[in-house]
């Protein structure tokens, strides 16, 4: 039996009528690099919503680390280690890049206003190492002490990454991080994120960019109209008709997944 | 189909501009037109300025320098309105959707002329973007990314505007969307004579629609050409995006 | 039964005014995302000019301004001319015309509002709008009382909303109610119904509401904004003014003004945009507001009930319950996706130790000034207690974006529960009128039971800060301040004998010696100990809230003021920390409450009074609300306190209207300049400017810095500001 760190049986979101999320069985183990790919409007941001707490599931379970989290609160769950990003930047407009991280990285217990109001809360430095780790692979040390209003759009992106990562995750979730980076700031994020791996991280991904999630992805679920229509390693889920005919298209799959060969086929060396 | 045109098919003309924020330029001496008919894209790597041109033309950022001249009449700096009411239709990056009202609400907003011009704007966008439909009566802050990126541009497209631009078009949408959406503006400058400006990160797809493209880079031009010509020419392009000035 | 309701249907009188000014302030709201508490100050100054134009043998109407210029003194010598001030219309004018003039005048003050007030502070913080109405409030208050003197007036009313019309007998019942109350809900629906067919079948309505939300987008759209904003503001005023003149048979005009809490917590039924919701919740207040008091004045709940629960209390304390229940029902835990976002709000910089040094000097020297200028005492004492005071709202509102108006009221609800423990039946001094009952605790403990009441009832009025946001928390609390004053502050039966007039206080004594304010030898509030006492308990307090900003439950804080979704993914439990906040800060009103009656011999709940604890954030606005010098400006320039004292050195005799006036002023001023960071922040900010400016090396042109204080937002905004067709 494998050891799976997020698992779900049959979940399932309605929203007044509308099944966002239909019977989703879906699993990503731990250490490995999951994928989930659709139309627009498939349920896929719903589905990390459902798992993270933001809306209520209708039916099923959601099980993480071997514990039901189905009745946990937001910020249970996020303390517990199941981190997400969101696809709409919701930063805190008034912290600077370095703040967003920090909030996310200290933890406080009840009578922590005690502490800080007599200056008595300790510095920790791991946590500290943390935050100029999340910050330094991010690629966003310079920007450290900027406000995240100032930077173009797609740094702002990396700067919810990094404010995740801040939190110590061992399940990260990110919801379209590479949205509007260009092809080579996308190449970058790719590789970065595959270093998670080496921290005790497992990654849970979507993204539209298949040049990214065609070559990072160990595995790879689709989802249309809520319901997963295919699974399957990244070879398998790109030649798969039904795949093609919802979601990549005849052309820009295939060209983005050009791209992607290129960029794994440069890794690997080897190539075909 | 670019290149013999007359002043009357000129729908945007910028000439030297520099453009920034808070006084700062960004954009500097940058040289672009858009005429009838015509699509035309621009392209270029994350920060180098193609959402600062665009809000120039809108006249959201000051021209700091040389000129803007769009349908006709300069860049009004502080009255976007103006513009818009000419004919100029700009889905920004953020795309700025009425959160708090329908998609109906949102579309009846992007209306323009007579009544039967209304009808018809209005069922031609939801034509080209059928996935709207079944959406009408939800609030617009509800839709999921993509649903939100398919309303901003059915908003611009159903007040038949003269001049479109657009600014990352293909953001957050599904491969088989933009696949279908490019063509789509196409067919529009082609049937209507809009002209089109769209900033696309998809450079091989916006090249298999557009007649012209520029990049930039670093706030400046530094290539231009036909589509064909910069298809030809990857090893160019790829210079282009890391910085230097290339000549075609 | 029969006479209960008759009671709830006498109450559509009221409820038709309520709703009327309601759908007023829902119009303003769509317009320009505006909570404007000046709305009943604007039906009022309408109400005014009509009585006043149809006074017989007179027929002027007064602009909304009074003329600076005195008809004495050097200025006069200059023989400058006066602004114009009183126009002359015609003696005993046709009732249409005086209808007319009078909506013409509100329609007036909306355009000013529009232009002078919330068109500059349209991108500005929620905070800095409420600050912003409130300043037109008082403002307009003030210069009504001046033009039109308070000499009490009747006017009888007209066409039917007049009060020596036909009683009308109650259907199914043997009352009777006055004729007018018909034609007042009568109106209201016919106002209501209008514009929710204007708003729904023109686009002007789903315009504006657009223009509001992202005024980009529509100015990209071909609508302008500010246009849009404009005719809401004269739109909104209009329906304040015949608000106030179908309302003057049943009131005298100031107070009008005063209705804008019920008519508020009827908007807030129509969740603030709905015109439909905000008629009929208007309607409905009136109602159960009338039903309420007769239920609860019933002879079956016996004597002690009924002393427990005045009359006064009931009408305000019943509806504020139905429009929690009705808010709290609809608000999630965290905002759904896609809610719209809280917009900006002002910097909160964590105070250095540099800036706590200066705040330590300034203590110091205001101990030694104490010594040598004894006439300052009970000024100085005054702006002391209220820096503690505004300590509380740096942590509430400053740190995290929790518009309460409620917590000076907490601060009463300290006092008096201070005053009620440790009396012991007996006058403490010669001059009081009555002796409270008590069970004779010791002072501090008293205090401190004092302080716990406070943080209770915090609590409770900070439970629907847990789905309620923004500026409907605002009108929430307001609300909850009138209920505590009459339900508790006023309440005999709770607080005793003095409760309803004057509140005897126990002398502060430390070991023997008389720490309190009052000076028993001098009759007076000069006593220096108590001075000095305060000052170490505002450097205290003032360190511990700098403090909690440099800390990790600051940066929680933040957070949560940012952004409550994010705040959740970032582990943070967003309801305790508001409670957190509430609770820490009611100690901190409540400490301050304690001090105030410290320092005074008797208390009167014309201290705790509504508007005073609106006075209060206004000022602590002024000094800037996100930082601890930010209050310690505020407590400074508050009225009674150490500013006031100077003025009054400089000039004597100027009278308190005209205080007023320019307080009103200053409030608008300084929301609009300093974009609501308040005083000491901008000065902070000018100084780094300064620094930066010397050390700064020149921008290399292609690589704009990203940390430029301007963001795209405030260019696009400066862009739209011409946006005016
Ligand atoms: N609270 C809600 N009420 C009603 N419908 C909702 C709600 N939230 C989401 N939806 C709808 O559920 C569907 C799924 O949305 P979701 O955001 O999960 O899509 P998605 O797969 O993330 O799409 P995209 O790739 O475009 O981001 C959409 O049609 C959306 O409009
Ligand atoms: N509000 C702002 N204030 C200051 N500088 C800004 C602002 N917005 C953008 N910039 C800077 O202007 C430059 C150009 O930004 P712009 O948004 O035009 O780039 P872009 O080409 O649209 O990039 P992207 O592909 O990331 O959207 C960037 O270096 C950016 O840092
Ligand atoms: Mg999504
Ligand atoms: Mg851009």
């Amino acid at each position: 039996m494998t050891d799976n760190i997020l698992e779900t049986k049959g979940l399932t979101v309605t929203f007044g009528g509308l099944n966002a999320n239909d019977s989703v069985n879906l699993n990503v183990p731990r250490g490995k690099f999951v994928g989930l790919i659709g139309p627009n409007g498939a349920g896929k941001t719903t589905f990390i919503d459902a798992i993270t707490g933001y809306v209520p599931m209708s039916a099923g379970t959601a099980t993480f680390a071997g514990e039901d989290i189905g009745s946990l609160k937001p910020h249970e769950r996020a303390e517990r280690g199941l981190v997400r990003t969101f696809q709409s930047l919701e930063l805190f407009e008034d912290l600077s890049v370095r703040d967003n991280l920090l909030v996310a990285a200290y933890p406080t217990k009840w009578y922590s206003f005690i502490l800080d109001m007599l200056y008595m809360t300790p510095k920790d430095q791991e946590t500290e190492d943390r935050v100029n780790w999340a910050l330094d692979i991010m690629g966003l040390t310079d920007e450290a002490d900027a406000m995240p209003t100032d930077l173009p759009h797609g740094r702002r992106k990396l700067v919810g990454v990094a404010r995740a990562l801040a939190a110590k995750p061992d399940l990260i979730l990110l919801d379209e991080p590479a949205a509007g980076l260009d092809t080579a700031e996308s190449q970058k994020l790719g590789q970065h994120l595959r270093e998670f791996l080496d921290h005790d991280m497992s990654v849970f991904l979507i993204d539209h960019d298949m040049g990214l999630v065609l070559s990072v992805c160990d595995y790879i679920y689709v989802l249309d109209f809520g319901e997963i229509i295919a699974e399957g390693t990244p070879a398998e889920v790109r030649e798969d008709p039904a795949v093609k005919a919802a979601y990549l298209g005849a052309e820009a799959g295939d060209v983005q997944a050009a791209a992607a060969e290129a960029v794994v086929g440069a890794q690997s060396s080897g190539g075909e | 189909m670019s290149s013999e045109t007359t002043d009357g098919d000129r729908l945007l003309d910028i000439q030297n501009l520099s453009s920034g924020y808070s006084g700062v330029p960004v954009v500097r001496g940058v040289n672009l037109h858009v005429d009838k008919g015509e699509v035309v894209a621009l392209l270029g790597p994350n920060g180098a300025g193609k959402t600062t041109t665009l809000l120039t033309v809108s006249g959201l950022l000051k021209v700091l320098d040389g000129s803007v001249t769009v349908l006709g009449d300069p860049a009004t700096f502080g009255a976007p309105h103006k513009a818009a009411r000419r004919g100029l239709a700009h889905v920004p990056e953020d795309r700025s959707l009425f959160f708090g009202l329908t998609v109906q609400e949102n579309l009846r907003l992007g209306l323009r002329g007579s009544r039967s011009a209304q009808a018809a704007g209005y069922e031609r966008a939801l034509e080209l973007l059928p996935a709207l439909r079944p959406l009408m009566g939800r609030r617009s802050g509800l839709l999921s990314g993509g649903e939100q990126q398919m309303l901003a541009m059915a908003r611009a497209l159903v007040g038949e505007p003269k001049l479109l631009l657009v600014d990352e078009m293909s953001l957050g949408l599904a491969p088989i969307i933009v696949e279908r959406l490019l063509p789509i503006v196409r067919d529009i400058a082609n049937e209507t004579g809009a002209g089109v400006l769209i900033v696309e990160q998809h450079v091989h797809l916006a090249l298999s629609v557009c007649d012209r493209a520029y990049v930039m880079s670093h706030g400046e031009i530094v290539l231009e050409g036909s589509a064909s010509e910069l298809k030809d020419r990857p090893d160019l392009l790829e210079a282009s995006y890391l910085g230097g000035e290339v000549s075609a | 039964m029969e006479a209960f309701i008759a009671a709830v249907i006498a109450g559509i009188g009221a409820g038709g005014v309520y709703a009327i000014l309601a759908v007023g302030i829902v119009v303003a709201f769509r317009g320009s995302g505006v909570i404007n508490f000046a709305h009943g100050a604007v039906a009022a100054y309408a109400a005014y000019n009509f009585d006043e134009i149809r006074e017989p043998g007179r027929g002027n109407i007064y602009l909304p301004w009074v003329d600076p210029i005195p008809e004495w003194g050097v200025l006069q010598k200059l023989r400058l001319n006066n602004l114009p001030v009183r126009i002359h219309i015609m003696e005993d004018p046709p009732t249409w015309l005086a209808v007319f003039v009078s909506l013409a005048m509100a329609a007036f003050i909306g355009a000013l509002m529009h232009f002078l007030v919330f068109r500059p502070l349209r991108n500005a913080p929620t905070l800095a709008k409420v600050i912003g109405s409130v300043g037109v409030f008082i403002y307009l208050g003030a210069v009504a009382l001046k033009n039109f003197s308070n000499s009490n007036r009747n006017d009888a009313g007209w066409w039917g909303f007049d009060s020596t019309s036909d009683p009308y007998v109650i259907p199914f019942t043997d009352k009777t109610m006055p004729g007018s109350n018909l034609w007042l809900a009568g109106s209201a629906l016919v106002v209501g119904g209008v514009l929710y067919l204007f708003f729904r079948y023109s686009r002007f309505g789903i315009a504006t509401r657009a223009a509001d939300e992202n005024e980009k987008g529509a100015a990209l759209l071909g609508y302008s904004p500010q246009l849009l904003a404009g005719l809401n503001w004269v739109l909104s005023s209009v329906l304040a003014g015949i608000a106030g003149i179908v309302f003057l048979h049943k009131t005298n005009p100031s107070q009008i003004s005063l209705l804008v809490v019920f008519a508020l917590a009827a908007a807030l039924i129509g969740n603030l945009t709905s015109v439909v919701g905000a008629t009929f919740g208007g309607l409905a207040l009136g109602m159960i507001a009338s039903g309420g008091v007769d239920f609860f004045q019933r002879d079956f709940w016996g004597e002690g009930v009924k002393e427990w629960l005045p009359a006064d209390g009931i009408r305000q304390f019943v509806p504020l319950i139905a429009i929690i229940i009705v808010l709290y029902t609809r608000g999630g835990k965290l905002p759904v996706r896609g809610s719209i976002s809280v917009g900006r709000q002002p910097q909160a910089p964590a105070t250095n130790n540099a800036t706590v040094g200066t705040l330590g000097l300034i203590g110091i020297g205001l101990l030694v000034s104490n010594i040598f200028v004894s006439k300052w005492e009970s000024a100085l004492t005054t702006s002391l207690i209220f820096m503690l005071f505004m300590f509380s709202l740096v942590v509430l509102v400053g740190y995290l974006g929790q518009i309460s108006l409620a917590q000076w009221s907490l601060g009463g609800v300290a006092a008096w529960t201070t005053a009620r423990l440790a009396a012991d039946g007996m006058k403490i001094r010669e001059f009081d009128f009555f002796a409270n009952g008590g069970p004779n605790w010791p002072l501090l403990l008293a205090a401190i039971a004092g302080v716990v009441a406070a943080v209770v009832v915090g609590l409770l009025v900070g439970l629907p800060a847990l789905r309620i946001r923004g500026v409907q928390l605002a009108v929430v609390t307001l609300a909850a301040v009138v209920a505590i004053e009459k339900l508790v502050l006023r309440n005999t039966g709770l607080m005793g004998e003095g409760a309803a007039s004057t509140n005897p206080m126990p002398v502060l004594t430390i070991f023997g010696s008389n720490f309190g304010g009052f000076n028993e030898n001098s009759n007076q509030t000069d006593n220096w100990k108590f001075t000095v006492f305060l000052i170490f308990m505002v450097a205290i307090v003032g360190v511990l809230v700098v403090n909690l900003r440099r800390g990790r439950i600051g940066r929680r804080f933040l957070a949560v003021r940012a952004n409550e979704r994010a705040a959740a993914a970032a582990g943070i439990n967003v309801s305790q920390t508001k409670l957190l906040g509430f609770g820490i800060s009611s100690a901190i009103a409540g400490i301050a409450g304690v001090m105030f009656a410290f320092k005074l011999s008797q208390l009167t709940s014309e201290n705790f009074a509504p508007l005073i604890g609106l006075g209060l954030l206004a000022f602590v606005y002024l000094g800037g609300i996100t930082t601890v010098t930010g209050a310690v400006f505020g407590g400074l320039l508050v009225a009674g306190g150490l500013n006031g004292e100077i003025l009054h050195l400089h000039f004597d005799g100027v009278d308190q209207s005209a205080i007023n006036i320019a307080g009103g002023l200053l409030l608008v001023v300084n929301a609009i300049m300093t974009n609501g960071e308040g005083i000491s922040l901008v000065n902070a900010t000018a100084g780094k400017e300064i620094l930066h400016g010397l050390r700064r090396d020149p921008i290399p042109p292609d690589f704009p810095s990203g940390t430029e204080t301007s963001t795209a937002d405030s260019t696009v905004a400066d862009s739209l500001e011409g946006a005016v067709v």
